[in-house]
């Protein structure tokens, strides 16, 4: 993992420091509200609809067990007792006191964490694939590019006031983990005929009340040429991106209303203006980042295990464990593992301070002290050796962490919605507790397989609901809570937005209605088609179908009533 | 800067009889203009039967808002249980004074027991 230099830790002490005599000045009544709120929102502090809301940054989904646990003591000592990972890789905490909140950006600064940039109209945390480095599909590791991304990008005097805010997400594997195409810039690492390393560059994707699929504007850039190119986009961004606007100010409304060519023209017409070499990292230092992600000194291992091989045998429970949540590792003897934070009926992402502490033990313990958050809100052990699995899925299981459903259809991207924010039309979470309680039985699941289903509780969509394969957006009509259902979306390298199926419906219909959709999908799937990929075929007519037959249905049900 | 948050109470039409809610500056919790100064619960929230109360009330949480007591404050539309309490008619404004709908033991239906 990557360590802060003496740059790094000094810069965030300051700005803690700084925040500090911020929130004392507010205190005292010597700044108002309205002065106060864009320096809080600097430190990714929001004021929610039950308290103050800490967002925290974990760059592209990185932890070591000392930082978990450090998370864990913050969760206990200054909040509720838990904390709740996001869709962009953070970790917020929902019950933060604002006298309390330079204390808690102190312990974490103790182990190299911070909160800045994690709000406002800068550029965000950068993700990445969250089985960067291990996944036998990678063609290049995505942590040194998104490492070198934080470094610029960190209080960037030029970018620190863009027209809206801007994210990063990095995949190195020809599967994308990372949704980069609906990132404002997403980078695919790839090499060229010549074999030689680099990127696809896209821009313009995004979610939100104008979702858009990204464009590709470079379809090679060299590797050591990256910081100048993004610079390029981000001058290109900060120059002509509305400000006259906030719901037209992302980049993805000036790359669809310049067109791509156009805006491909204006990147590269500034890109030529500048000094690549002043702007690009010297290759010291990239050398120096990308040390830090070398390969672990990995035991020389069979690439079964036979002790796993038996233990599966004898536990069914393991055996489903493995074959769900399981990932292929590039290194033999070795699986990377999902751990869901989505328990049946439970909170989607959230995670006590207990089950983090018992977790940092375990990543130190199996997985050499290192964890992934993932953009799902689930977590990641990247370096389990196979012969460990039988015992370490015992561990999981008193911690209520083994939960095989990885991908499933009970595995739920939900923001926190009405519960919690004070942007939100409707609920988020009890929908998604629902329809998990609908589907709760492990056979059912194991027979629907991968289907990804994405919760919104606004129109700003931070529950991915667009590239749900089936989608759901929370909106208020007529002083009730409505969700809109859409099905077709897909966040990966066949990225596509979802399409509305009819009317929406009321929130007690959701889970019946996502019945009626995944019984269209198993009479319409042609042998081991995906939910996805049926839909692709199919389109989503027979979806529209059903869900036309299932309000209809309901409609009968309640005038019988 | 970008609004972070949806100001004011989403209820359309007659907003009376109403209360003042506000997030406290310290904790940031949901509280509620009382008789004099500000209450925690619900129950003790002084409630406006009349336009000119309402205003009144909006007028003394701008003021305590100005000097940084809390954040926020807005009239928020209510209906008056059999027990005499309000209870805010808008689900948004009802969570605010409640507490999460996932956690009952958490916010002000843990610390003051049920609302309604």
């Amino acid at each position: 993992m990557y360590r802060y230099d003496e740059f790094d830790e000094r810069f965030v002490r300051e700005r803690v420091a700084q925040f500090g005599e911020q929130v004392k000045r507010r205190l005292d009544g010597s700044l108002t509200e309205d002065e106060f709120k864009p320096l809080r929102l600097k430190n990714g502090l929001y004021l929610q609809l039950h308290a103050y809301m800490l967002r925290v940054a974990i760059p592209y989904g990185t932890l070591s067990g000392r930082q978990l646990r450090q998370l864990a003591k913050i969760a206990r000592d200054y909040d509720k007792g838990y904390g709740h990972f996001t869709t962009r890789q953070n970790i917020q905490f929902n019950w933060p006191k604002l006298k309390d909140v330079p204390a808690i950006l102190d312990l974490l600064a103790d182990v190299e964490m911070h909160a800045i940039q994690t709000s406002g109209n800068c550029i965000r945390n950068t993700t990445a694939d969250q089985f960067s480095g291990v996944a036998a599909d990678e063609v290049e590791d995505p942590r040194p590019t998104a490492e070198l991304l934080r470094q610029w990008s960190s209080q960037h005097p030029e970018f620190v006031w863009l027209p809206r805010k801007f994210k990063i997400a990095v995949t190195g594997a020809e599967h994308d983990r990372a949704a980069i195409r609906v990132h404002d810039i997403g980078l695919r690492m790839r090499r060229n005929e010549a074999g030689e390393p680099g990127y696809e560059i896209s821009v313009g994707g995004g979610l939100g009340r104008t979702p858009m699929i990204g464009k590709v504007i470079r379809e090679f850039l060299p590797k050591d040429e990256l910081l100048a190119y993004v610079e390029a986009i981000m001058r290109v961004y900060n120059a002509e991106g509305r400000r006259d606007n906030k719901f037209k100010a992302r980049v993805k409304i000036l790359v669809h209303e310049t067109g791509t060519e156009e805006f491909t023209a204006r990147v590269e017409e500034e890109y030529a203006k500048l000094d690549g070499p002043t702007v690009n990292a010297p290759l010291e230092e990239v050398e120096r980042i990308a040390a830090y992600f070398a390969p672990p000194a990995y035991e020389d291992l069979p690439a079964e295990s036979v002790t796993l091989g038996e233990a599966r045998k004898a536990d069914a429970g393991l055996d489903r464990f493995v074959e769900q949540n399981g990932f292929a590792h590039k290194q033999p003897g070795y699986i990377a593992l999902t751990i869901s934070l989505k328990p049946i009926g439970g909170v989607p992402g959230d995670m006590s301070a207990d089950q983090m502490e018992a977790f940092a033990d375990i990543a130190e313990r199996y997985s050499l002290g290192e964890l992934r958050v993932t953009h799902s809100q689930n977590l990641v052990l990247p370096y389990v050796k196979k012969d460990d699995l039988p015992a370490l899925y015992a561990e999981l299981k008193t911690h209520d962490l083994a939960t095989a459903n990885a991908g499933l259809v009970t595995d739920i991207i939900a923001c926190p919605g009405l519960d919690y924010c004070a942007l939100a039309t409707a609920k988020s979470i009890p929908i998604a507790q629902e329809i998990a309680k609908t589907f709760a039985d492990d056979a059912r699941q194991k027979a629907i397989g991968e289907l990804p289903i994405k919760i919104s509780g606004c129109i700003n969509a931070c529950g991915h609901h667009h590239v749900g394969a089936i989608g759901i957006l929370g909106l208020e009509k007529g002083g009730r809570e409505n969700y809109q259902i859409t099905v077709g979306g897909d966040a990966t390298e066949h990225a596509s937005l979802g399409e509305r199926l009819g009317p929406g419906i009321d929130a007690e219909d959701v889970p019946g209605a996502i019945e009626a959709l995944v019984e269209t999908y198993l009479s319409e799937r042609e042998g081991s088609e995906s939910f996805i990929e049926t839909v692709r075929r199919t389109g989503a007519d027979p979806f529209k179908a059903s869900f036309a037959g299932f309000i209809e249905t309901r409609a009968a049900q309640e005038a019988a009533e | 800067m970008a609004k972070d948050h949806r100001a004011g109470s989403k209820v359309k039409g007659d907003k009376l009889p109403a209360i003042v809610m506000a997030s406290d500056l310290l904790e940031g919790d949901t509280v509620f203009l009382a008789e004099t100064g500000w209450t925690r619960d619900s129950k003790a929230a002084r409630i406006a039967h009349d336009q000119e109360s309402a205003d009144a009330m909006e007028a003394e949480g701008k003021a305590a808002a100005a000097a940084n007591a809390v954040v926020d404050p807005y009239l928020v539309p209510v209906e008056i249980t059999e027990e005499g309490h309000p209870l805010a008619r808008h689900f948004r404004d009802v969570m605010r004074q409640k507490g999460p709908s996932i956690h009952p033991d958490m916010g002000k239906q843990a610390d003051f027991g049920p609302i309604a």
